[in-house]
């Protein structure tokens, strides 16, 4: 999306009411996978709310990210059941494979590796979360090929 | 306690003549291939009349998924589990064989046995796309009694019944419905709370997936009794199946006139609206759910005033969670006549809800009822169950979950969610009930048992619990943002080694103080975890 698209855009889905903050947030999230300044400045402008106030709720909320992910983006849940029942080793296994730590991106910007403390599929532990799907009981056997398959 | 078996538990029947295909389609066993499955399933069907495929939401046998259920014309069932999409063309073939295998499956059979099913009765059967097998079963006929009763008397009955909030707080439900009535104002607001964002539950995601009407109807009869016009659904950013099975059941009941202006002829009438969360704990908090709906920070308000009198726009407002509003419909039918004259061609279904146990005779006297439980964690059958009030977390842990996996044994339990301690296995007799389950600070919470084995070290167990309280402090009340990562620092020092009674002292402080300076539950609970390893370990933890 084009910066000049979307105050029209913003324009034609959402009242210009405060209460659309999170649903205009959510939208521009979804479209541009993160939440520029730019961005941040025209849902402030389109809903009358100061740009301060847009940045502090925007960066208060764990799933919406202002810096935009690698090409592909895992994220290992850590809540407790996952990580005592492998969790903990499928988070080793890929930080081996792609060279990054929890919370970095690769110097190429094609993975970011990160860590959760939940996907809410706590029965089916380990998971993991590839570009948006979970995966359930997850083995580091299978770390190398998902990998590949991502190159 | 002993719990009818599951063949005396009533089961919906949606039999068309047909053979009826169900793919059981929910966040967890989309993760296991279950959407694909249902993509075989549907290529592999299609050529066929005689068979019809439904996807539905899962019916809580996790460490089954994905299941695919069969029920023949005959009525016979079979249940394939653990099913990949390179079963398929064996799973139809089987459709054709005139003496089916009844494959009777001992762990899910005994998964089923150990619970007392009344929420999750057709999560798994029926379709969550189709307000038609909804309404089949006796569906939306407790909106139309409430809706013939006055509000103060539905008030009443569910009173009666003693419905408590599910969402961890166990306050009754009625209360909140009387309260907002009680203030004047030009508006008042139900929100249903599914902001499930705490780590190891999954409950509401299931009734949200598997039978989002239920949730529809309990909505709306709780609008009328409390005297909102308004609704709001908030549903957790990470709930993404939830919140479009929602959406789609709010259309059906719209064009059918469940919502609207004028429902079904009573004047009564609610405006519906889905709203979606973008993560963090604190969300689940009803004033901080709030303020995210009208766009602020996500932090917790100053009570009172309490929402029910100031809440959402500075309305009064009842905020219910979704496994409290899914109890509701199913209380008005307990009190039911058995209906005269056989309906819908004779299957029974419309008394499909009077076969089910009443509220009122499950559970404790101080809390009826039944309890999801996300079972989690080191067991042979993990999953999402429904037991009685009262039952024990040994019957949870071994009759539900089948014990530990061979050659494991059980270390700690963590209880509730992340914020509501843990319990070594000299404690497994506690009973699942409201208020605190031991003196040390550990309660239900919304439901979760997460099984840990003996090779977890429960200095580590609590640390994880504790970091990710600190790290989901929202920063509003300084005792919070700034002592529950002193409390992760002095643990890691415990883990370190080397660190001696004052360490000890530091945490016990550290966490009275945390609990007793912050607005919010995740503050006032958040020394929980580490209340409860002091009292139950407190010279293991010094390493």
């Amino acid at each position: 999306m084009e910066r000049s698209e979307l105050r029209p855009v913003l324009r034609n889905m959402f009242p210009r009411e405060r209460t659309y903050l999170l649903p205009a947030l959510h939208y521009v999230h979804h479209e541009l996978g993160s939440l520029p300044e730019w961005a941040l400045q025209t849902v402030a402008w389109h809903l009358r709310v100061p740009p301060s106030e847009v940045y502090g709720c925007a960066t208060s909320y764990s799933e919406l990210r202002i810096e935009s992910a690698g090409t592909h983006l895992l994220r290992v849940c850590t809540g407790l059941s996952c990580w005592h029942n492998g969790g903990r080793s499928l988070i080793d296994q890929l930080s081996r494979e792609l060279g990054i730590s929890p919370g970095e991106t690769s110097p190429d910007g094609r993975f970011t590796l990160e860590e959760v403390p939940c996907g809410f599929i706590c029965p089916l532990a380990p998971a993991l979360e590839i570009d948006g799907k979970w995966r359930g009981r997850m083995t580091t056997d299978a770390i190398p090929s998902l990998v590949k398959s991502l190159s | 306690m002993t719990l009818p078996s599951r063949s005396k538990q009533p089961i919906p029947n949606f039999g068309n003549g047909r053979t009826r295909v169900v793919v059981q389609v929910g966040h967890c066993s989309a993760a296991v291939g279950a959407r694909e499955v249902a993509h075989s399933l549907k290529t592999a069907l299609s050529q066929r009349s005689d068979a019809c495929l439904v996807v539905t939401g899962c019916d809580g046998a996790c460490f089954a998924a994905p299941q695919v259920i069969v029920t023949h014309p005959s009525g016979l069932q079979q249940r394939h589990t653990q099913v990949t999409a390179a079963d398929v063309p064996a799973l139809v073939r089987s459709l054709d064989e005139s003496h089916p295998r009844c494959a009777t499956e001992s762990d899910v059979e005994a998964f089923f046995n150990a619970q007392h099913r009344r929420l999750l009765s057709c999560c798994g059967s029926i379709d969550p796309g189709n307000i038609s097998e909804y309404v089949s079963i006796g569906g939306y006929d407790s909106l139309s009694l409430a809706l013939s009763m006055s509000p103060e008397e539905v008030i009443q009955t569910v009173q009666d019944a003693g419905l408590l909030g599910r969402g961890g707080a166990y306050f009754p439900a009625a209360r909140k419905w009387q309260g907002a009535r009680s203030f004047n104002a030009p508006v008042r607001y139900l929100v249903v709370n599914a902001e499930e964002g705490e780590p190891g539950i999954f409950k509401d995601r299931h009734i949200m997936e598997g039978d989002p009407h239920l949730l529809l109807e309990g909505m709306l009869i709780a609008a009328y009794a409390s005297g909102a016009s308004q609704a709001y659904v908030y549903v957790n950013a990470e709930a993404n199946l939830s919140a479009a099975r929602m959406e789609t059941a709010i259309e059906q009941a719209r064009d059918a006139g469940y919502i609207g202006d004028d429902i079904l002829g009573s004047g009564f009438g609610l405006q519906v609206h889905l709203r979606r969360g973008a993560g963090g704990y604190v969300c689940g908090e009803e004033t901080t759910l709030l303020d995210t709906i009208q766009g602020n920070r996500r932090e917790p308000r100053l009570r009172p005033p309490f929402p029910v009198e100031s809440g959402l726009f500075r309305m009064p407002t009842v905020i219910n969670n979704v496994e409290t509003l899914a109890n509701v419909p199913l209380i008005l039918s307990d009190g039911m006549a058995p209906p005269t004259t056989p309906d819908d061609g004779g299957n029974g279904n419309k008394s499909f809800r009077r076969q089910l146990t009443p509220f009122t005779e499950l559970g404790l006297e101080s809390a009826k009822g039944t309890k999801m439980v996300c079972l989690s964690g080191a067991v042979r059958r993990p999953g999402l169950g429904e037991a009685p009030m009262g039952t024990t977390i040994r019957d949870i842990v071994y009759n539900l979950g089948g014990g530990l996996p061979p050659g494991h044994n059980l270390g700690v339990i963590g209880v509730g969610g992340p914020s509501s301690g843990i319990l070594p296995p000299s404690e497994l007799d506690t009973q699942l009930r409201p208020g605190m389950l031991h003196p040390s600070g550990v309660v239900m919470g919304a439901g979760g048992i997460m099984v840990m084995d003996d090779q977890a070290p429960v200095i580590d167990v609590v640390r994880r619990l504790a970091a990710y309280n600190a790290a989901e402090s929202c920063g509003k009340c300084t005792p919070c943002r700034e002592g529950t990562p002193r409390i992760v620092q002095a643990l890691d020092r415990l883990a370190a080694g080397g660190a001696g009674a004052d360490t000890i002292d530091e945490l016990r402080y550290l966490a009275d103080i945390v609990g007793a300076g912050s607005l919010c539950g995740l503050g006032q609970m958040a020394g929980g975890p580490v209340n409860s390893a002091l009292h139950f370990f407190g010279d293991a933890l010094e390493v």
